[in-house]
């Protein structure tokens, strides 16, 4: 049985074919985020089906999740992103018992029972700080990619304090450090960390390990050793980990295609 | 009143209103089709309502939104009008105990920036009167005294003051600066009594030492004198005790009720009608008598829709313990939308639907239940209420509902979701509901969803 998961984030839609008799995904693809989210998340179904060679008729079910979900009418069904998260990295990682998800415009903290159950969540989605989004403003700012920021942060010897709690006053703070002579590599390391700090804030006391590290944010080297810092234990970045939600939609389309 | 329950929008409400008053539908005086909040006063939000379709519900809904016309019109009959502040539950309940009183709370025009979708412009005119966001939205009541544009100007207006929340008070001194004269009274920060201290039981469960529990009385006789004053008649012990017994009417009313729909398999009245039915404690929306009669058709039709195992949901809604009122009405909505129920709740007020005392002297009894209130308390004794409710309404995930810039929750919330998981382990989240809160609803709805599929599962596995 062939099931699809559309996970429709903020920034980014994400699509996954997941073949549930032989356990293993079948093909995934992602698309920039834009206004008409149904349109785009059928075209990355269309897409995902020609490569895999399927046919419409051949997928048993269709789930969506994330924040645009209800927009995508074509689905079976929806199911929230904390549920597919914590799915979808169950699937993969069963011995996860906390899941940090870091996406463009939130960021969770899952807890798991035994057997991938959710137990409790925090969600922060008041807030730019603490989310891709922050990064994205400093990217923006300092008009380079996720790639070159990361590669940034990796040179830093003395990460610069970025206390600001909201993404505007940071930016404000950020340019205010650039002025004041601080070595770019340690502001982008500070901007990594008051993001980790944030998510630390979130977590409280819920951590439980193994924690496994999700959303798109996960990719960018540097922010799983910022999160450990903050939180003082080991993360982990889940496989595939933008399209952790997508597979546990899939997943959960499993019961009810 | 056989009908199958069922939400209905404003839209479905004419047109049920029409049938009903084809069929007769016998209405008080201040009833009417809901569509007229909407046209005479401008009470936006109703649009976006979903309502109980029952005409226990449409009494509800019109008493509680005519209560400034009621309050003009007792005005008009000779009534005095007392304005009660922040005590929640226990000035009424004088108030009422004396021929000729009527008794509010201006705190309630915390809700007519929702109702009215903030055309009032009551929040930018506290503003401009210097109390901005960063205040509880309750600084509305600032700007409808200045204006005068919904309740009456009270002719004694009384306060409780000490364990207060800070932007209350900062509300209500700028309130009295501004020439509304009040009558203060102290309400010392409730404590656990020391060990060589004499303990006084108090309802629901808690205690206070007797020193505090005489402080409050002493204050209670002073706001006695006043309310006496202005009524032309001396509120005795008789008085006073014939008072409380006709609050604790209300109050074994609401019990009931409460019982009825929190103990049930499934709803069989929606959340929002139950948070208004319960609000009802408070000041008896300015009417004793009409409260007991809308609380009895409530309660009517829930019995009759219980019997007839008709509900509004069914029994897989997640069953949720609701904690604070919401400054959006629609919030109560969204829960049911995203497949949860209410089970439970506490909307800060539990005090005034515990019974006062009838078997001590009245003052003292008063005293007691004003001491009860979670809000001169420690976090932690709420905390614990809230877990024994939650278990006795077998919760599944409990929800905090966060009022911005309000200073008496800007950390309770935390210590409550510590607590509930710490000793039921059930999921519980804190979630922050302005008065306006649709360009949050996709977050708001992801959460209230995301909770509901964890009690679920939780009760799957």
């Amino acid at each position: 049985m062939i099931c699809a998961g559309l996970d429709a984030g903020s920034r980014s839609i994400k699509a996954l074919l997941f073949d549930t008799s032989r356990g293993q995904i079948v093909a995934s693809a992602l698309a920039a985020q834009g206004v008409e989210q149904e349109r785009l998340a059928a075209g990355l179904f269309e897409k995902l089906l020609r490569e895999a060679g399927l046919a419409r008729r051949q997928i048993s079910g269709v789930v969506a999740t994330g924040y645009g979900r209800s927009a995508i009418r074509f689905a079976d069904t929806t199911v929230t992103e904390i549920t597919c998260h914590a799915r979808g990295v169950h699937r993969l990682k069963p011995e996860a018992r906390t899941i940090i998800e870091i996406g463009g415009q939130d960021s969770k903290v899952i807890v798991l029972e035994d057997g991938g159950r959710v137990r409790d969540f925090a969600m922060n989605d008041r807030c730019a700080a603490g989310t891709g989004r922050f990064l994205e403003m400093v990217a923006e700012r300092l008009d380079m990619n996720w790639e070159k920021l990361a590669e940034l942060a990796r040179q830093s010897k003395n990460p610069s304090l970025v206390s600001s709690t909201c993404v505007v006053f940071a930016e404000t703070e950020i340019i205010g450090l650039l002025a004041q002579g601080r070595p770019l590599p340690d502001v982008v390391a500070g901007v990594q960390n008051a993001i980790a700090a944030r998510v630390a804030a979130l977590a409280g006391r819920f951590i439980a390990p193994p924690v496994y590290f999700t959303g798109g944010v996960a990719l960018l080297s540097g922010m799983a050793r910022a999160l450990e810092e903050a939180l003082s234990c080991p993360i982990a970045v889940a496989p595939h980990p933008q399209f952790t939600g997508a597979l546990g939609a899939a997943l959960s389309a499993s019961h009810v295609g | 009143m056989n009908d199958a329950p069922r939400k209905l929008n404003l839209d479905q409400w004419d047109a049920r209103y029409e049938k009903l008053r084809r069929g007769g539908l016998r209405e008080p005086a201040y009833g009417g089709p809901l569509r007229r909040h909407v046209e005479r006063e401008q009470d936006f939000r109703l649009l976006q309502l979903q309502f109980d379709n029952s005409p226990a519900a449409l009494r509800l809904w019109n008493f509680l939104l005519t209560e400034n016309q009621r309050l003009r019109q007792a005005r008009a009959d000779g009534f005095k009008i007392v304005g009660a502040m922040k005590d929640l539950g226990t000035v009424p309940v004088m108030a009422y105990s004396l021929p000729g009183l009527r008794a509010f709370y201006p705190d309630g025009a915390w809700w007519t920036p929702c109702l009215m979708e903030c055309s009032d412009r009551l929040l930018q005119q506290a503003e401009a009167m210097g109390i901005d966001a960063s205040f509880c939205p309750v600084r509305a009541m600032l700007a409808a005294f200045e204006n005068g544009e919904h309740f009456p100007r009270p002719d004694l207006l009384i306060c409780s003051a000490g364990a207060i929340c800070d932007d209350f008070s900062a509300i209500a001194q700028r309130l009295e600066h501004l020439g509304h004269p009040i009558l203060w009274w102290e309400i010392p920060r409730r404590r656990h009594p020391d060990s060589d201290e004499i303990a006084c039981p108090l309802p629901g469960g808690l205690s206070a030492p007797k020193i505090q529990v005489d402080c409050v009385r002493a204050e209670l006789r002073r706001v006695a004198g006043a309310l006496g004053e202005l009524a032309g008649k001396t509120l005795d012990n008789d008085t006073l005790s014939a008072g409380i017994r006709a609050a604790n009417q209300i109050r074994r009313r609401l019990d009931a009720l409460r019982r009825a729909v929190y103990g049930a398999p499934a709803s069989p009245l929606p959340a929002l009608e139950m948070l208004v039915a319960e609000m009802l404690a408070l000041h008896f929306c300015s009417d004793r008598e009409e409260t007991a009669a809308v609380l009895d058709a409530l309660l009517e039709e829930v019995l009759s829709r219980l019997r007839r195992h008709r509900f509004i949901d069914t029994t897989a809604a997640a069953r949720i313990f609701w904690v604070n009122p919401v400054a959006d009405l629609r919030a109560m909505n969204l829960l049911e939308e995203a497949g949860g129920r209410v089970c439970g709740s506490d909307y800060m007020f539990t005090h005034a639907l515990d019974l006062i005392p009838e078997d001590m002297p009245p003052l003292e009894a008063l005293a007691r239940a004003a001491l009860a209130d979670p809000m001169v308390g420690p976090t932690a004794d709420r905390a614990g209420r809230i877990v024994r409710q939650c278990r006795a309404g077998r919760a599944e995930g409990l929800v905090v509902s966060r009022i911005p810039g309000a200073s008496h929750c800007a950390r309770e919330g935390e210590i409550i979701l510590d607590v509930v998981r710490r000793e039921i382990g059930i999921p519980a989240i804190e979630i922050e509901i302005p008065a306006l809160s649709d360009p949050m609803r996709p977050g708001l709805a992801t959460r209230l969803r995301a909770l509901v599929e964890t009690a679920q599962a939780g009760r799957a596995a």
